[in-house]
């Protein structure tokens, strides 16, 4: 190449951005909303299509409300400004409440106070209300365009509570008896009528706005404090966000961590094909043979080990049947809690809106309740078994050791609180007995717990930081303790596969 | 780095790593290059119904979106790899084993053209041959390119603040004609030089495997064979 080539090119390159942007600042220019927007709404809107359209005595909806297309601006503004028409005034008030209260509402304290929902028509969120007299049987309806949260942004999904009692600035809720949702109250908590009308949204960012519920005594059945989201950490058991939620759980994920860590350089420290010394010659030859063990036909002596010795414990069923038994009821009811919570999360990313996601967030729901309810009884019926067995029959193969009794006490702790909590939970929120009966064991607790004529929402708060604390510990266990095994035990039997005895990483 | 195993027959080519960076790369590429024309055709005729299959345009989005931050995962590691290299492993980049280009390079093209035309020998590559350094370095910058400008896209309210709206236009249109040269680049020259070659078809199994047999070891890389056999000796 030679310098006349280079600076053709050099110099078309320049040509090139010099046209794209010319072409492009056109184009953008002409298509900019706004500018749009203003050329067509401002004059005629104010003085022709709303004062002209409206005859000026008794307003009759289908006088002027010729269906604009609250789809365009245009539309929307048209729509907007027949409902201002009346809700500007001064002096509108209900008069079917005493003392009447202000459902005055202009243009400018609506774009003040709702700035995203600016060119958003009334009838838009309000659907059913253009009738006269006014009255709605939907409510204003947010999810017709956003859609639902799960666990993260409010620490739970709040599945009972609508839209507006978080996110808008009213302080007074109440907890609906048609059906049991906590909604914004007409009245205030002296049953003073209040208006609604000014549609500021809270910051929900602030803890603040939680604690409109989350107060001694309050009238929704809310627990007491204002609780931490659940942590990544909980995806063993729970349907938790990606988040880590209170720095208990942060230190058990690092403790978590570093005892992985440690543990894989424990492996590295043995020699690997001969090689003694060289971490990085052991870690090169031990991912080669990895790499070529995957793609080989190998994999497929692996897939059926993985199922059928570590998904179906078939080693441990060829010793003993109620060891199996006694093992299977804590392991696959922990796994299925895992893969459930796992799908749950995921597929929650994917398709906020689906039923099936929305039923399986919700912990109320009958499928959710029931598989939660039955999974955690196994969990403790195999601890039971565990425990009888070492402590109470004591067969001579059975070697106690320290390790293994705190494995015990920490899962069996766990799952007893996780159904402590439930009921207290289905107490305090007033959970109704056909939705609650499907999470049967937590019901029962709630009966029993109804007894005890305690203020179970301030309870709440110390059960929930109970149950997260001995689930971080355990978390946090799992890499040093009796837990390792099931890291070491899958990994061992791979090993073995694939080069039979003589051992490519030493456990 | 050239280690001989169990067979006398094949030598050690690529380290795992970069087998594993390979094939992180070909995932990516290829459904980032689906994905992004789908998206950019996605108003005509049969490509409606492409898309539809992907789930629609924001699922496709999506996946474009995901494909692209794995894939610079990808180039994170084979930075830090680099670092690794120099720094732990105390390894020089030059030299020549590098996949800098160098004068020989240059020389090599055209002793190859005259080895085209019959008008002499072939030329001895090294580890690498020119082609292979070209085909490394175009991609390697041609994806921090078009990560730059699909940053610009993914995020135009924020770049909006930095530099003039115009510079977004800009960038949809370079991201799109990069997007052109590298899926071109990749089908016709990557894909000839590497699998076309008479005595390679059908397939280039040295970056999968990690091997090379002596035989396409001797033809292809005469320079290192040569050197190989010298330490050896």
């Amino acid at each position: 190449m030679n310098l006349k080539t280079i600076l053709s090119i050099i110099v078309g390159c320049a040509l090139m951005i010099f046209m794209a942007a010319f072409n492009s600042t056109q184009a953008f220019a002409a298509n900019l909303p706004e500018l749009n927007a203003k050329k067509v709404i401002e004059e005629p809107l104010e003085k022709s299509l709303v004062q002209r359209a409206l005859p000026q005595d008794p307003l009759v909806c289908i006088d002027c409300h010729r269906m604009p297309n609250i789809n365009t601006n245009e539309g929307v503004i048209a729509s907007q400004s027949f409902c201002f028409d009346c809700h500007k005034k001064d002096d509108i008030i209900k008069v079917n409440v005493e003392p009447g209260v202000s459902l005055q509402i202009t243009k400018d304290t609506f774009h003040d106070n709702q700035p995203d929902h600016r060119f958003i028509a009334c009838i838009n969120c309000h659907t059913d209300i253009a009738r006269s007299p006014h009255k709605t049987k939907t409510g204003v309806t947010c999810i017709s365009c956003h859609t639902p949260h799960s666990e993260s942004p409010a620490n739970t999904p709040h599945l009972r509570v609508s839209c507006q009692a978080c996110h808008f600035q009213s302080k007074f809720v109440m907890l609906d008896p048609k059906d049991f949702r906590v909604k914004l109250s007409h009245n205030d908590y002296d049953g003073v009528p209040i208006s609604l009308s000014n549609h500021i949204l809270s910051d929900v960012e602030d803890e603040e706005t939680c604690r409109k519920c989350h107060f001694k005594n309050n009238p929704v059945g809310a627990p007491a404090a204002v609780l931490p989201s659940k942590s990544i950490l909980c995806m063993m058991c729970h349907n938790s966000p990606l988040a880590v939620g209170h720095p208990v759980f942060g230190l058990a994920g690092l403790i978590f961590m570093a005892g992985i860590f440690f543990m894989i350089a424990f492996w590295f420290k043995g020699s690997v094909k001969g090689e003694e010394t060289s971490l990085h010659r052991k870690i090169s030859l031990s991912s080669e043979s990895i790499w070529n063990t995957i793609f080989s036909k190998q994999v497929f002596s692996l897939i059926k080990i993985f199922i059928l010795d570590i998904l179906f414990q078939r080693r441990i069923l060829k010793e003993s049947v109620s060891r199996w038994s006694m093992h299977s009821l804590i392991f696959t009811a922990i796994l299925l809690r895992f893969g459930l919570s796992l799908f749950t999360a995921i597929g929650f990313y994917f398709n906020p809106e689906g039923n099936m996601l929305t039923a399986l967030i919700d912990k109320n729901h009958w499928f959710t309740a029931f598989a939660n309810d039955i999974l955690g009884l196994f969990i403790l019926l195999g601890i039971i078994w565990a425990i009888v067995k070492r402590f109470i029959i004591k067969p001579d193969h059975v070697v106690s050791e320290y390790q293994d009794n705190i494995t015990l006490i920490l899962i069996g702790t766990l799952v007893l609180l996780g159904f402590f909590l439930e009921g207290a939970r289905i107490l305090v929120t007033a959970i109704p007995f056909d939705m609650a009966v499907y999470s049967f064991v937590g019901y029962l607790v709630s009966k029993v717990f109804s007894l005890f004529s305690i203020d179970w929402g301030q309870v709440y708060p110390l059960m929930w930081y109970a149950h997260g604390v001995v689930a971080a510990v355990f978390i946090a266990w799992l890499p040093f303790g009796k837990m390792r095994h099931m890291f070491n035990t899958p990994l061992t039997y791979f090993i073995e596969a694939v080069d039979g005895v003589k051992n490519e990483k030493r456990v | 780095m050239e280690t001989r195993l169990n067979s006398p027959q094949t030598f050690q080519r690529f380290h795992i790593l970069h087998r594993i960076l390979h094939m992180v790369i070909i995932f990516n590429f290829t459904f980032l290059a689906i994905s992004g024309f789908l998206l950019h055709f996605s108003g005509f005729g049969w490509t409606r119904f492409l898309v539809s299959l992907m789930g629609g345009a924001g699922a496709a989005g999506w996946l474009h979106r995901f494909c692209a931050v794995f894939l610079y995962f990808g180039i994170l590691v084979h930075v830090f790899w680099l670092i690794y290299y120099k720094m732990v492993l105390k390894q020089n980049f030059r030299g020549l084993d590098s996949i800098l280009p160098g004068k020989k390079d240059v020389s090599d093209l055209f002793q190859n053209l005259r080895y085209v035309f019959n008008k002499g020998t072939p030329p001895l590559f090294d580890r690498f041959s020119y082609l292979q350094k070209l085909d490394y370095w175009g991609e390697l910058l041609g994806m921090q390119s078009m990560g730059i400008t699909g940053l610009i896209l993914c995020f135009p309210e924020f770049f909006a603040g930095i530099i003039p709206g115009f510079f977004i236009n800009i960038a949809g249109y370079f991201h799109f004609y990069e997007a052109v040269l590298a899926v071109m680049y990749i089908g016709v020259v990557h894909m000839s030089d590497t699998h076309l070659a008479p005595d390679i078809f059908p397939m280039e199994k040295a970056i999968f495997t990690g091997k090379i047999e002596k035989q396409r070891f001797m033809e292809d890389h005469p320079g290192e064979w040569k050197r190989q056999q010298m330490i050896n000796d």
